[in-house]
């Protein structure tokens, strides 16, 4: 049995439990809150982060994410080409780094979600545990992915020898940002309870 | 029912507060609109700021780097190579390029691609900071022409590059001497301008080198200008003896020509871009004046010609009329079957200044000027009057000869001998030839005078000598017999004479005594004398000595 199927829910902000009717926007008599069973609109936003995240992602990976100006030479690396540079540079395993962290956890953040999303909308009763934890794991995993855009944010501070070398952030870096906070978004507007609701 | 097995706390549950309905579209959906518009903006940002590709092929890709090398222009970089690929066909390299936005006006089929590194060339070092930075493409924009994306580069950088002011002349010389691309080229011993290529004519009959002079300096080029190569060391032997000319050190290594204006040409119109110019060997070769008429004649000698050289010059009193042209051996006129030297010469009339400058109005110079404006006539005319030509050494050092016509009054008369190849002018033997017919004409004389008489006159002399030495032979020793008598007596009269005179002789005694006499005397003149210093007054008073 679930809170909804009885018409109650509790507030967000203060916890009041109250009683909801099935349809119209209500709030909470006590704070003032929006009160909903479930996060509002929780699909669709989630899709609409998603996709803005999904189209963020293309110029992330294009354009460079930073250029080393040094001595009058500029030199631009996508995330890709970084990866590249490090791996022929022997770098392997800092190369396998990046790669995770850059390439790899957004990209299957977002097919994990677009999955989330899909298998909610289709009212999908399989493996209701195991999409429970790839929620979790997405959502904790997230954040990690901005270590690369405070790399780059603390070289561009921090190089800055004028002629001998100088590190630009690049568009790819304001994109890769936009897709870890866009994913993020979108992981926190999907609601679990959908998983679980028949 | 169900709610009655709630437990009453739920009952007391609140309701929430029902607001009104607001419909509208989820504000959370303009997100993708937004990262779609920012998107595609940055899509067509880049496409725009994107050049166009371009190919250019070079035979190497010696320092090229794909992705590094940039397409540069006065120093601004305008591309960058991409990729660097082998033509199909291995012949030739193959870059793709990205050029920067806006350059497509640019890229013509009269725009030029070179590769820029360290060269050492003769006339300097270039591209030595392309040592440090690696090779770069430059690139001369060229907005003339038809627009390609494919182009071709070129091995060697221009010499000059388009945007340079100044025009081009094409020069036609039979070798190339030592000329080569980059050689300056120079006015007044300015370095004014370069060599820009040179080619071989389609025929093979001439060289076609390219040159471009600097503006304003293309001015001074006009139509009469003269070329002519300064290259290397210009060393030559003639009659006028041996010079050395170096135009300078460049010059030396690398060849150059040099160019110059008489100044009677210099109002002559400006040469046009492309004009084509003669170029010479050298300076004296390009200021001799364009020789277009020529009259040929034969001179035949009889002694030698040796030291005289095709090209030699032809004097009148000094001043050049005209060119050995050829020499070689002909019919002797007045031995026959014998050949003697014939020299072939042309008579230069343009060389003689201002026959044509005679004022035709006049009729009363008609005849004058029938002969300055005739040649022929003029020559006829002068060898009447004596005109001859013989040889002359132009030069002790080198032993060179040349041509020397001038009049001899005196000579035999003659007239120009028609009727061969050549009209001939009568010769006479040169001045060491005339030494020599003179030393030859005194030896004739001699040769031709008395000589046996004298010598037979000469003879009867020395018989005559020859007797009268014999006879004197005969008589010598009762000579000598008589004079040894005589010595004998001078002998004993000496011996008297010496005993008179001697010291006890009687002379010699009485000599002595006279001498005595003659101390005393003197002696007593003396004390006298010495007594009438002291007492002047003695002459009068006499001596006072008793007082």
């Amino acid at each position: 049995m679930r809170a909804r199927d009885v018409g109650l829910a509790s507030c967000h902000s203060c916890g009041l439990l109250l009683h909801l009717p099935g349809a119209g926007h209500t709030h909470c008599p006590r704070c003032g809150s929006a009160m909903h069973f479930r996060k509002v609109n929780s699909i669709s936003t989630t899709w609409a982060f998603l996709l803005a995240a999904m189209i963020a992602y293309v110029p992330a990976n294009l354009y460079p994410v930073m250029t080393v100006v040094s001595f009058g030479k500029a030199q631009s690396d996508t995330i890709m080409s970084g990866v590249i540079y490090l791996f022929l540079h022997g770098d392997w395993p800092l190369a396998l780094i990046v790669f995770v962290a850059s390439v790899l956890v957004p990209l299957l953040k977002m097919c994990a979600l677009v999955y989330l999303l899909i298998s909610v909308q289709r009212k999908s009763h399989l493996r209701k545990h195991q999409r429970t934890r790839l929620y979790r794991i997405v959502e904790l995993v997230g954040r990690w992915s901005m270590v690369d855009i405070f790399v780059v944010a603390l070289l561009a501070a921090l190089v800055n020898v004028g002629a001998i070398a100088t590190i630009e952030p690049g568009v790819g870096a304001i994109a890769f940002t936009s897709v870890v906070i866009l994913t993020i978004f979108a992981a926190t507007n999907f609601d679990p309870r959908l998983i679980w609701d028949r | 029912m169900v709610a009655s097995n709630q437990p009453p706390e739920l009952e007391d549950v609140p309701d929430a507060i029902v607001d009104e309905a607001v419909k509208g579209f989820p504000v959370v959906w303009l997100l993708p609109l937004v990262a779609l518009l920012v998107g595609g903006w940055l899509y067509y940002k880049t496409l725009s700021e994107k050049g166009p590709a371009i190919t250019i092929s070079f035979e190497t890709a010696e320092g090229i780097e794909a992705g590094k090398t940039q397409i540069k222009f006065r120093d601004v970089s305008f591309g960058l190579v991409d990729d660097v690929d082998i033509a199909d066909d291995l012949k030739t390299v193959v870059l793709t390029a990205t050029m920067e936005a806006g350059t497509a006006q640019y890229l013509t089929d009269a725009s030029r691609f070179w590769v820029v590194k360290p060269r050492v060339g003769a006339s300097g070092v270039t591209g030595l900071g392309t040592l440090l930075s690696g090779a770069y493409i430059a690139f001369e924009p060229n907005t003339t022409g038809k627009k390609q994306k494919s182009f071709v580069g070129l091995e060697k950088p221009p010499i000059v590059s388009q945007d340079k002011e100044g025009s081009r002349y094409r020069l036609r010389t039979e070798t190339l001497g030592s000329l080569s691309v980059g050689a300056p080229v120079y006015f007044r011993q300015f370095d004014i301008g370069e060599v820009t290529d040179y080619q071989l004519a389609a025929d093979y009959s001439y060289v076609d080198v390219g040159i471009f002079v600097q503006s304003p300096y293309d001015d001074y080029v006009r139509e009469r200008t003269h070329f002519w190569n300064v290259g290397g060391i210009s060393m030559s032997m003639d009659a006028s003896g041996v010079k050395v000319e170096m135009e300078s050190l460049v010059a030396l290594l690398s060849g150059g020509i040099a160019f110059e204006t008489l100044p009677e040409f210099a109002g002559s119109p400006a040469a046009s871009e492309g004009a084509v110019f003669p170029l010479y060997k050298n300076r004296a070769e390009s200021l001799a004046r364009p020789i277009t008429e020529v009259i040929s004649y034969a001179l035949k000698f009889t002694g030698t010609v040796r030291g005289l050289s095709i090209g030699a010059p032809v004097e009148y009193r000094g001043i050049r009329v005209g060119t050995v042209k050829n020499i070689m051996l002909g019919k002797d006129p007045q031995h026959e079957g014998v050949v003697s030297p014939v020299v072939v010469m042309d008579i230069e009339p343009q060389r003689i200044m201002g026959y044509r400058d005679v004022d035709d109005s006049d009729p009363s110079r008609r005849e004058a000027r029938a002969l300055e404006t005739r040649p022929q006539q003029r020559i006829a005319f002068l060898v009447e009057k004596g005109l001859r030509a013989r040889l002359q050494t132009g030069s002790l050092v080198t032993g060179q000869l040349f041509v020397d016509l001038d009049i001899f009054p005196d000579a035999e008369p003659a007239t120009v001998i028609t009727g061969g190849l050549y009209p001939e002018i009568p010769t006479l033997p040169n001045s060491l030839q005339g030494i020599i017919a003179s030393v030859n004409k005194i030896l004739d004389k001699i040769e031709q005078s008395n000589l046996e008489e004298t010598l037979t006159n000469l003879n009867v002399l020395m018989v005559s000598t020859s007797s009268l030495m014999s006879s004197l032979e005969r008589d010598a020793p009762a000579l000598l017999k008589e004079m040894g008598t005589t010595l004998q007596t001078a002998n004993g009269t000496l011996a008297a004479l010496e005993a008179t005179v001697s010291a006890d002789g009687e002379i010699g005694n009485q000599l002595q005594d006279a001498l005595k006499e003659f101390g005393a005397a003197a002696r007593s003149i003396r004390v006298m004398a010495e007594y009438l210093e002291r007492h002047p007054e003695a002459m009068l008073k006499g001596k006072s000595g008793n007082r």
